[in-house]
């Protein structure tokens, strides 16, 4: 054995790249410059909401990239957030949607989870002709099904409420829920089943006990891709919801935009954009991590 | 402790007309230690998932001491299993990964910890109770599957090529190890591997298996020194035995069984052979001859340091009690 001789020698800054990396590609190059300008157009459609919703309607339109500077000279910054929030009833649609897409969310991930094990773990007869029939439900757009199902709801005396658009809502999202975690499921290792059997869990113990902590990655991309769709959804709660105090966020932002223009209240109807937007981004930003790493959560050797 | 018995037992696979195990009868002793060996798809695996309750069988019966076990399911038959990559829950620390069992069988919670203290003890994981999976090697995974067998004292230990996923060496001190452990413990254990070193040193018997059915089952020493046909002959031992074929006959001869002489012409019956490649091992050298009767080249072993060259022309004779004799046709040994 010999030692090797570090002294004088200096690693370098940055490792080369293997040769196939390297050199500059045309198509690398229209690549990376692609990505780049819908990165920064993305970014700076973040920036004007953000601060448009600072801004006095003069300055939205007078100085459109400016930072604000008008409210702040009032001393009142936050005054367009206090008038949507409070004006335009979006304190109480806030409480309304953070509820109702809370439930929708957990509940259609709580039916799927046991739906997507069963479909793709336990062999039952059928399995494979059933997970097709959930995943032609996603093919269905459901703006094609509203009329009946407006007209369903109401026999049922479910219009007009939360817990009737809470169930719409439900089983709208139950193809793609099932579909994805079904996938995700598919991907677990037979081992571990075999394992628990062998260690004397029962087929419900295995499932909870092992399966559902190995698809926690799976469950939480499908509780924020469903808390995100739901959080945005317009038309379904537009045409099921008309009681101002049951309003959803994105409702009452359709109707806000309605008495906000009409009083050239743009800087109110752009907070009320934001305070829509802000929750489901923030949310993104610290699932996002935990989304990938759950994703790629080993179990074998 | 128990006894294991397969009795023509069959295990067909959906789409496959040819059994994956075909009538196997097999008796395994109290407290022996039977490996199962033979290449890929001889259906090693298939016979131990048959005993372990994770296969079906389609034909014949499964006993575990004198109860048949062929129609219950795993959590009924009272055995054990260390897994080919482990399979360990990666949620769970490895005291809950070795305490699953007993938490699942209602074990209060004071017995359950010193009962995995224990297991961990024999194991030397006790430093390691608390980690996850993940944060450990190979070996300490492979002894955590282990020790999530041996905690539940079962009736069989089921293994399934549980060291294949280590690196060489490791995989020699393991293979003591485990043997050591089953014969301290005295579990009847079935044990398969693809390698035949392991199943010669580990096993009290061997079990070779092709296509499905079984060849020989015999002590490692029955093996080696009498193969029943030439699958087993060319199986067991490494390197693999000289077969050459003489007629309705094959000669067998291992590349220990050879006398080697310089005088060619002069001996009667010599191989003449011609060295053409030299493996020296240190302790053993093997020469690699080529012969103008056979194709395959002739394995010969001398001691370590011999001075033999690549070129050399040699004669071979073998040793008078160093010759196996195979029917041509059916493959079986003849006797004598």
């Amino acid at each position: 054995m010999s030692t090797v001789d570090t002294a004088g020698r200096k690693a370098p800054r940055k490792p080369k790249p293997p040769p196939a990396a390297r050199g500059i590609s045309p198509l690398r190059v229209l690549g990376k410059v692609i990505v780049w300008l819908f990165t920064a157009f993305n970014v700076f459609v973040l920036y004007w909401l953000i601060s448009a919703s600072f801004k006095t309607p003069v300055e939205i339109f007078t100085q459109p990239f400016q930072l604000p500077r008008q409210w702040f000279v009032l001393g009142k910054p936050f005054r367009n957030f206090v008038y949507a929030w409070s004006q335009a009833g979006f304190g109480e649609a806030f409480l309304t949607t953070v509820l109702l897409v809370g439930a929708s969310a957990i509940v259609t991930v709580a039916i799927a989870a046991p739906a997507a094990y069963a479909l793709t773990r336990l062999g039952v007869r059928g399995s494979g002709p059933m997970t097709n029939f959930f995943a032609i439900g996603m093919g269905v757009p459901f703006q094609t099904v509203i009329i009946p199902l407006f007209v369903g709801m109401a026999k049922l005396n479910l219009t007009n409420s939360l817990i009737g658009l809470f169930l719409v809502y439900v089983a709208l999202s139950l193809p793609f829920t099932v579909f994805l975690l079904t996938g995700f499921f598919r991907s677990l290792p037979d081992e571990m089943e075999e394992a628990a059997a062998i260690d004397g869990a029962s087929p419900f113990r295995t499932f909870t006990s092992i399966m559902l902590p190995l698809a926690r990655g799976g469950l939480i991309t499908a509780l924020t891709l469903n808390a995100i769709g739901l959080w945005n959804e317009t038309l379904l709660s537009i045409v099921f919801l008309q009681d101002n105090a049951k309003f959803t966020l994105a409702r009452a932002l359709f109707t806000f935009y309605g008495a906000a223009s009409y009083q050239s209240e743009y800087g109110g109807l752009i907070a009320g954009v934001t305070i829509v937007v802000l929750p489901m981004l923030v949310l993104y930003i610290v699932l996002a991590r935990r989304i990938i790493t759950g994703l790629t959560l080993g179990a074998g050797k | 402790m128990a006894t294991v018995s397969f009795k023509g037992a069959t295990r067909y696979y959906a789409g496959v007309d040819k059994p994956a195990v075909d009538r196997l009868d097999l008796e395994v002793e109290d407290g022996e230690f039977l490996v199962l060996v033979g290449p890929s798809g001889c259906g090693k695996s298939t016979t131990l998932r048959m005993l372990a309750g994770l296969e079906g069988v389609d034909e014949g019966q499964v006993h575990i001491g004198d109860r048949d076990v062929t129609d219950l399911p795993p959590k009924d038959r009272d055995i054990a299993m260390v897994f080919q990559n482990y399979a360990l829950y990666p949620h769970m620390t490895v005291a809950e990964n070795i305490g699953f069992h007993l938490k699942i069988g209602k074990v209060p919670k004071a017995e359950r910890a010193r009962m995995v203290a224990e297991a961990a003890e024999l194991l030397d994981l006790e430093p390691y109770l608390d980690r996850k999976p993940a944060k450990l090697s190979g070996g300490q995974r492979q002894r955590v599957a282990m020790g999530r067998a041996i905690v539940r004292r079962p009736q069989v230990f089921c293994m399934d090529e549980p060291l294949s996923n280590l690196d060489a060496k490791l995989r020699v001190q393991t293979r003591t190890q485990i043997a050591s452990l089953q014969r301290r413990l005295g579990v009847t254990t079935i044990y398969v591997t693809h390698d035949q070193v392991e199943a010669m040193t580990m096993g009290d018997r061997v079990a070779v298996l092709k296509d499905g059915t079984l060849q020989q089952c015999d002590t490692p020493v029955g093996l080696f020194a009498k193969p029943a046909n030439l699958f087993v002959a060319g199986f067991i031992g490494s390197p693999a035995m000289n077969l050459l074929p003489q007629g309705e006959h094959v000669l067998g001869v291992r590349p220990e069984g050879w006398r080697i002489t310089e005088d060619v012409d002069g001996t009667p019956g010599a191989i003449s052979a011609t060295v053409e490649v030299v493996e020296e091992l240190g302790s053993d050298q093997y020469l690699y001859c080529a012969t103008p009767e056979h194709e395959q080249p002739l394995t010969v072993r001398t001691p370590g340091m011999a001075p033999w060259q690549r070129g050399d022309r040699i004669g071979l004779v073998p040793l008078p009690d160093a010759a196996h004799r195979f029917d041509a046709a059916t493959g079986e040994r003849l006797p004598g």
